[in-house]
C-alpha cells in the first residue's frame, strides 16, 4: 500500500502531466495500468499522475511501421488486427505471453517497458525489432532507441518530468522472420528465459539479425557478438549452433528458487538456436 | 477524495482514500461477490468488468475508475433471474466452494460479450487468470460453451 499517498491527479494533457511529474515539493509518479504501483509499499510516493486521460491508447500504422500509444493495454496488442507481418508476429507473441487475460487488460505497453522487470515480455521483442520510444517533456519531444532506454533502467534514463508517450516499431518485409520464446514453469508464471529473434535473409545470406534475451538476466540484453557471427553468412546448422552458443556466453545469469544459473546456462543456447530456426521458418512461411 | 462511477448500472458517488484499491471500495460499497484471494493479481477471484474490460480489482486503484462503468456478479443476475452463464455453471457443476465463481463468471462474460461463439481454446485463454482449486477446469469450460450455445438460440 502507498501509505503516504495524498493525491491522485488526472491531467488531460501531456504538458499538464509532465508539469505534475516535475513538481519540486512533492514526489509524484506516473500511473499507467497500476499493476505494479497497487502492490508497492514505497512510502516516498505522495502523488500519482493518472495517464489514462491523455489519449495514449492506440495502435496506428505509420510510414515506417506502427506507433503504439504508451497507455495501450497489452491485450490490445495481442488481439490487434492492424499489426501484421514479422513485426506483428513478434509483438503479438510477446504481448500474449504477458501474465493472464485479466492482467493483460491492465498492463500497458509503456508500463511494461518503463518499469521493466527481469521477466517483462515486451522489452526483448522491442529490442529485437529496433523499436524507438517517443519521450515528451511537456511540448518538447525526443525519440530514443529502446536499446538506449534500456542501457540503464528507463527510470534512471528519463528525466523526472519526462514521459514515454509512444513506441515506434518498424515494419519488416517478407524476407524477415521473427520468433518469440518464453520458457516458464507454467503458462503464466514469470519467465525463466525469454528469447526474441528477428532475422532477414536475402539470396540465401543473413542480411540482418537480432538476438535479444530476458528473464535470465537482470535486464533485457542484445547479443551483438553472436549476431556478428551470422551476418553475411548462409544459415547452416553449425553456424546457428555456434552463434547460439556465443549468445549464451558471458552473461550474468539469474540464480533463484525458480531455476539455478547452471540450469539456465544449459537450456539457453538450445532455446536461442531453436528461436533462430523458428524465425527462419517464418520467412519461408 | 470523491469518486464518481457507475456500479452495476447505478450512478454512485463514494468518498475514498487516494490509495484505496478498487477491490476494497467495491466490497465496502456492498459488492461482496468481489473476493480477495491472493491480492497480487494471480488468482482472479477479484475480477470485475471496468468499462467492459475484465481486470483484477486488487491491482487497480479506485481513483483510476473516475467515470468508469463497473460490473460485478451482483449486476449480472439475481437468484430469481440468473444470467445464462450462472445457470450453465450450476447445470454443469462448475462450482464447488464457490470462491472463484464471481471472477470466473466475469471473465466468461467478457469473453461472450466480445466473442459469442468461442472455441474451447478461446474459453481456456479467457479464463487463464482465474484459478479454481476445487472442481478443476473442465466443468467450467463446458459451462461457458453451453451458455454460448444457449445465447444463440
Amino acid at each position: 500500500m502507498l501509505k503516504n499517498l495524498t493525491h491522485v491527479h488526472r491531467p488531460s494533457t501531456i504538458e499538464e502531466a509532465c508539469a505534475l511529474l516535475a513538481a519540486p515539493d512533492c514526489k509524484n509518479i506516473a500511473l499507467a495500468g497500476g499493476t505494479y504501483l497497487a502492490e508497492s509499499s514505497d512510502t516516498t510516493i505522495q502523488g500519482l499522475v493518472d495517464l489514462s486521460g491523455l489519449d495514449l491508447n492506440f495502435i496506428r500504422e505509420t510510414s515506417e511501421g506502427y506507433a503504439i500509444g504508451a497507455m495501450t493495454p497489452v491485450q490490445d496488442i495481442f488481439k490487434s488486427k492492424l499489426l501484421k507481418g514479422a513485426t506483428g508476429h513478434l509483438l503479438k507473441a510477446a504481448a500474449g505471453r504477458i501474465g493472464s487475460t485479466l492482467l493483460r487488460h491492465s498492463i500497458t505497453a509503456g508500463g511494461n517497458l518503463v518499469s521493466v522487470f527481469p521477466w517483462s515480455d515486451l522489452p526483448p521483442a522491442l529490442l529485437a525489432l529496433d523499436a524507438e520510444v517517443q519521450i515528451r517533456k511537456g511540448i518538447p519531444k525526443r525519440t530514443v532507441p529502446v536499446a538506449t532506454l534500456l542501457e540503464k533502467t528507463p527510470r534512471e534514463f528519463l528525466d523526472k518530468s519526462e514521459l514515454v508517450t509512444e513506441i515506434h516499431v518498424p515494419a519488416y518485409g517478407a524476407t524477415t522472420g521473427t520468433s518469440f520464446t518464453k520458457f516458464a514453469k507454467t503458462a503464466n508464471d514469470y519467465s525463466l528465459i525469454t528469447v526474441a529473434i528477428r532475422i532477414t535473409v536475402l539470396q540465401g545470406l543473413i542480411r540482418d539479425v537480432r538476438i535479444a534475451l530476458s528473464g535470465c538476466t537482470k535486464k533485457p540484453v542484445r547479443r551483438p557478438e553472436a549476431e556478428a557471427l551470422l551476418k553475411g553468412q548462409t544459415p547452416t546448422p553449425e553456424r546457428l549452433a555456434n552463434a547460439a552458443a556465443r549468445a549464451a556466453q558471458n552473461l550474468d545469469l539469474t540464480n533463484d528458487f525458480r531455476a539455478s544459473k547452471e540450469y539456465r546456462s544449459e537450456i539457453l543456447p538450445v532455446l536461442i538456436r531453436r528461436g533462430i530456426e523458428d524465425a527462419l521458418r517464418q520467412i519461408a512461411a | 477524495m470523491k469518486l464518481h462511477l457507475t456500479i452495476n448500472g447505478k450512478a454512485r458517488t463514494l468518498e475514498i482514500a487516494p490509495n484505496a484499491l478498487l477491490l476494497d471500495v467495491l466490497r465496502a460499497a456492498g459488492c461482496k461477490s468481489v473476493k480477495k484471494g491472493c491480492g497480487e493479481g494471480s488468482c482472479g477471484a477479484c475480477a470485475v468488468l471496468i468499462n467492459g474490460r475484465p481486470r483484477n480489482s486488487c491491482l487497480v486503484f479506485a481513483a483510476q475508475c473516475e467515470g468508469a462503468d463497473i460490473l460485478t456478479v451482483e449486476g449480472m443476475g439475481t437468484p430469481e433471474h440468473p444470467h445464462p452463464l450462472q445457470e450453465a455453471f450450476i447445470k454443469h457443476g462448475a462450482t464447488q466452494c464457490g470462491y472463484c465463481n464471481p471472477g470466473s463468471l466475469i471473465a466468461a462474460k467478457a469473453l461472450l460479450d466480445r466473442n459469442p461463439s468461442p472455441t474451447v481454446e478461446d474459453v481456456k485463454e479467457a479464463l487463464d487468470g482465474n484459478l479454481c482449486r476445487c472442481t478443476g477446469y473442465v466443468k467450467r469450460i463446458e459451462a461457458v460453451l453451453d451458455a454460448a450455445s444457449l445465447g444463440k438460440k
